[in-house]
């Protein structure tokens, strides 16, 4: 086991390599110098060679790089122009918040997805079957801008249950804190719950014609049994991969959901650095980021070798 | 020093000075103590430090007008009227300006405010080793005086009739900041700002709440009305629109692009628009070097194939208010005949055809949603009178450099609200300005503009100022589209708002009803 983990840790160094290459590529390559951006109306031939010159925009773009990443590997990942924070400050305060909201809107997602899918399962090829495998694809394809104005529209504005906008921290006031959630998380998991129903139905369907399934039912263990302890774990191992892969568009997810409902968390931090072409916070937050994601992918992988041992065993 | 002196003894000859009784007179019954707004704004707040922000955007000017105080402020005619400073007077070419100052003020932190921190504050802007992008805008102040504790005096390079009005907006040059708390905090001040301001600063949730107090001290004994303001960014028009018809905010920063939202809450009892018809506007530059615009026919002709009415129509639902000048109804230029081309689609086919040749060109605009649509609006009318133009978009940062290097054939400017003329005419208008974008030169032009800036009777600077306005609408060297427009939404409850100068939503002498 510690093998396999080494193993999996050593493939992470290139990944994130590549990574921060291509962030940095990204920034680099925007349209828009970001002299320019600082000077705004002032931005004469001058003064603009004056400020590349200042911020090192002058030099060659690999060298840059080897800068920016020399100076990341020692935990500096630099300061943003605009305020002065650093980029690591500005992360810390802000990702609790879409912490919260990708926990709440994952666990959403799971909420629905899971009973749903079993129900699907059970009576796959039925009505009840077919309505809800074609409802989940047009979820699928209901934007969240779209869902989270809907959800405004009625839950703050109609029926006046919830508020449309903002945030309370939870150790300010826990429940204010979750009424502020529930509808950017619902938007959420209603971009997820589809996703996580159809993968679990049809490996549940699968499981579900595995002769040690009719075994347990010839036994006469109580159906439920059946379903919620023999077929769900060895059936969860996509349902798993795509939890983990779906992070990564919770994430996407975040940035358009929290300016809607204007949460403060990592999401909008992006958004602004792009509008504003703060490029330090920009690479920055990308690069944590993808390593958050990284991080999350290979807790995945040990996930698999503890829910199926023969992964373990096989390669390890 | 002596410059100072010197100053002051012609001050009795040009005292345009009142002293500060319009600001202390006793607040009428109406107006209750108490409570607490949310204001919500269109984006978040990089800070208050100038070093480090250069300039303020509008949502940053809405706090810094309640944390901080400039020494002057607009009243609702747009003049100038006492705030930090009790009164106020300049050398007779208007390249003096003393200023006395309110006694016995204090910044938030206990640091009394005098001619000495209000002199740190400019030179700390001034300063080439802070290399302070807020610099720019004062460029055309040589040095800032402190003769004694109340006495202030601004040289400046150039003569300013008007210059008392136009330092009251609140913006990184003309608020007064604590010398002691940027000194003290270092880094942390851009975040932890300091003034002499209604309000206090409470607490600060980056990309979220801005909580501001109270300050019980306030010079200005019975201010403010609120106990608490909380500023907000909301950025999606949408959800910003909703948390106000929810409750979750009180009054919420809009624009006229937003045209849906604000017609229905002109419906909408509980809701108030404020609007404010501020001077300047939405204005095009033609380069006048460049074929085919080297040729005023052509430039005519693009003119007066612009139907504005029915572009209001098309982009806010008709709420732009067309322009026929670069000043605008917001601004103290009123003009009888500002010698505005008409709309005349014929004459404007038969000024092209007597051009002769095909006229084809490109036009920049910023790569928006806005800026396309504007584009493409353009482009259709100009199709009408015979004339291609191709769009060019780019990105909003690249139309400054494009502009000063006149890489362009048409570009999008634009005039903003300020309480005077005559910085930016001068600068569109004047031979050699680095923003005289048409790059177009002439002698008469020149001597208006250099007239108007010296001369003290406003009825006499508003007779040239039409005659500048005559010159470029007649020479269509630039044009106008639309006038700006200002908007906030709030609760009918929320009372007490100025006049939103530059755009600017000023709560700090807001009350609830």
């Amino acid at each position: 086991m510690l093998g396999f983990v080494a193993r999996r840790l050593l493939y992470l160094v290139p990944v994130l390599l590549a990574v921060s290459l291509l962030t940095f590529l990204i920034a680099s390559l925007l349209p828009g110098d970001l002299a320019y951006t600082i000077l705004g109306d002032q931005a004469t031939p001058e003064k603009v060679a004056a400020l590349r010159h200042d911020m090192g925009l002058d030099q060659p773009i690999w060298w840059r790089y080897l800068s920016w990443l020399g100076n990341v590997l020692q935990g500096d990942f630099g300061r943003s122009f605009r305020t002065g924070q650093t980029v690591l400050q500005a992360v810390a305060e802000r990702l609790p918040v879409s912490l919260e909201l990708m926990l709440l809107a994952q666990i959403g997602a799971l909420t629905i997805g899971i009973p749903l899918a079993i129900a699907c399962a059970v009576r796959s090829g039925s009505a009840f079957d077919r309505f809800m495998t074609g409802s989940a694809f047009s979820m699928l394809s209901v934007p969240a801008f779209l869902s989270a104005i809907l959800l405004i529209y009625l839950f703050a504005v109609e029926l006046r249950w919830l508020p449309a906008t903002g945030y309370i921290p939870f150790h300010e006031d826990p429940v204010g804190n979750l009424r502020c959630f529930l509808l950017p998380a619902l938007t959420l998991a209603l971009g997820e719950w589809p996703v996580l129903m159809r993968v679990l139905r049809s490996d549940m369907i699968q499981t579900l014609q595995e002769d040690y399934i009719a075994m347990a039912r010839a036994k006469g263990l109580k159906p439920s049994r059946i379903l919620l302890v023999h077929a769900l774990k060895p059936s969860s191992l996509t349902l798993v991969t795509v939890t983990g892969i779906n992070i990564g568009r919770l994430i996407g997810g975040t940035v358009i959901v929290e300016s809607i409902f204007a949460l403060p968390g990592i999401g909008r931090l992006l958004l602004s650095a792009i509008f504003t072409r703060d490029l330090i916070i920009l690479q920055g937050v990308v690069l944590i980021v993808a390593l958050g994601y990284v991080l999350i992918n290979f807790i995945v992988d040990l996930l698999y070798a503890v829910l199926d041992p023969r992964i373990r065993h096989g390669h390890a | 020093m002596k410059a100072a002196i010197r100053s002051r003894a012609f001050a009795p000859i040009f005292h345009v000075a009142v002293f500060g009784l319009a600001l202390i007179a006793s607040p009428a019954s109406a107006q209750k103590q108490g409570g607490s707004i949310t204001v919500g704004l269109e984006a978040d707040i990089p800070g208050f430090d100038p070093l480090k922000v250069g300039v303020f955007d509008t949502a940053a000017l809405t706090a810094a007008s309640s944390i901080f105080d400039t020494l002057t402020t607009l009243d609702d005619k747009g003049v100038a009227q006492p705030k930090l400073a009790l009164s106020w007077s300049s050398s007779p070419d208007f390249k003096t300006w003393t200023f006395k100052l309110r006694p016995g003020v204090k910044f938030h932190d206990g640091t009394p405010f005098n001619a000495e921190a209000a002199k740190a504050n400019f030179d700390r802007q001034k300063d080439p080793a802070n290399k302070c992008r807020c610099a720019f805008y004062i460029s055309g102040i040589n040095n800032a005086q402190a003769p004694d504790e109340l006495t202030l005096v601004y040289n400046l390079k150039d003569p300013s009739v008007n210059f008392p009005a136009i330092i009251t907006i609140p913006s990184a040059n003309w608020v007064m900041q604590s010398p002691t708390a940027w000194k003290t905090k270092g880094d942390e001040y851009n975040r932890n700002p300091v003034g002499t301001g209604p309000y206090t600063l409470k607490s600060w949730a980056a990309g979220d709440r801005l909580v501001l107090e109270r300050n019980p001290v306030y010079w200005n004994k019975g201010r403010p009305y609120l106990d608490r303001l909380v500023l907000k960014p909301l950025p999606d028009a949408q959800s910003r629109f909703a948390s106000l018809q929810s409750g979750e905010a009180d009054i919420i920063w809009d624009d006229e692009f937003d045209a849906d939202n604000i017609q229905k809450a002109q419906k909408d009892p509980k809701l108030k628009v404020h609007t404010y018809a501020g001077s300047g506007a939405a204005v095009y530059a033609f380069n006048t070097k460049t074929p085919p615009f080297d040729d005023v026919r052509v430039r005519q002709a693009l003119v007066m194939a612009l139907d504005r009415k029915k572009m209001s129509q098309a982009i806010t639902n008709g709420l732009s208010r067309p322009a026929s000048n670069p000043f605008g109804d917001g601004s103290w230029v009123k003009c009888k005949d500002d010698g505005a081309l008409p709309f005349d689609v014929e004459k404007a086919k038969a000024l092209i055809k007597d051009y002769g040749k095909p006229v084809e060109f490109k036009m920049i605009v910023t790569a928006t949603p806005r800026g396309r649509t504007v584009g493409q609006v353009l482009q259709q009318f100009w199709k009408q009178v015979g004339a291609n133009m191709e769009i060019e978009q780019v990105d909003q940062a690249t139309i400054v450099p494009r502009a000063f290097m006149r890489q362009f054939q048409l570009t999008p400017w634009r005039i903003v609200d300020l309480a005077d003329p005559d910085a930016q005419m001068y600068a569109n208008f004047r031979t050699g300005s680095p923003v005289a974008l048409a790059n177009y030169s002439n002698p008469e032009l020149d001597a208006l503009l250099d007239r108007a800036r010296v001369t003290p009777d406003p009825a006499k600077r508003t007779e040239d100022y039409c005659a500048i306005s005559r010159h470029v609408n007649q020479q269509a060297i630039w044009f106008w589209t639309f006038q700006n427009t200002y908007y906030a939404l709030s609760s009918a409850k929320v009372k007490g708002l100025p006049k939103m100068y530059s755009g600017v939503i000023d709560v700090s002498g807001a009350w609830l009803e």
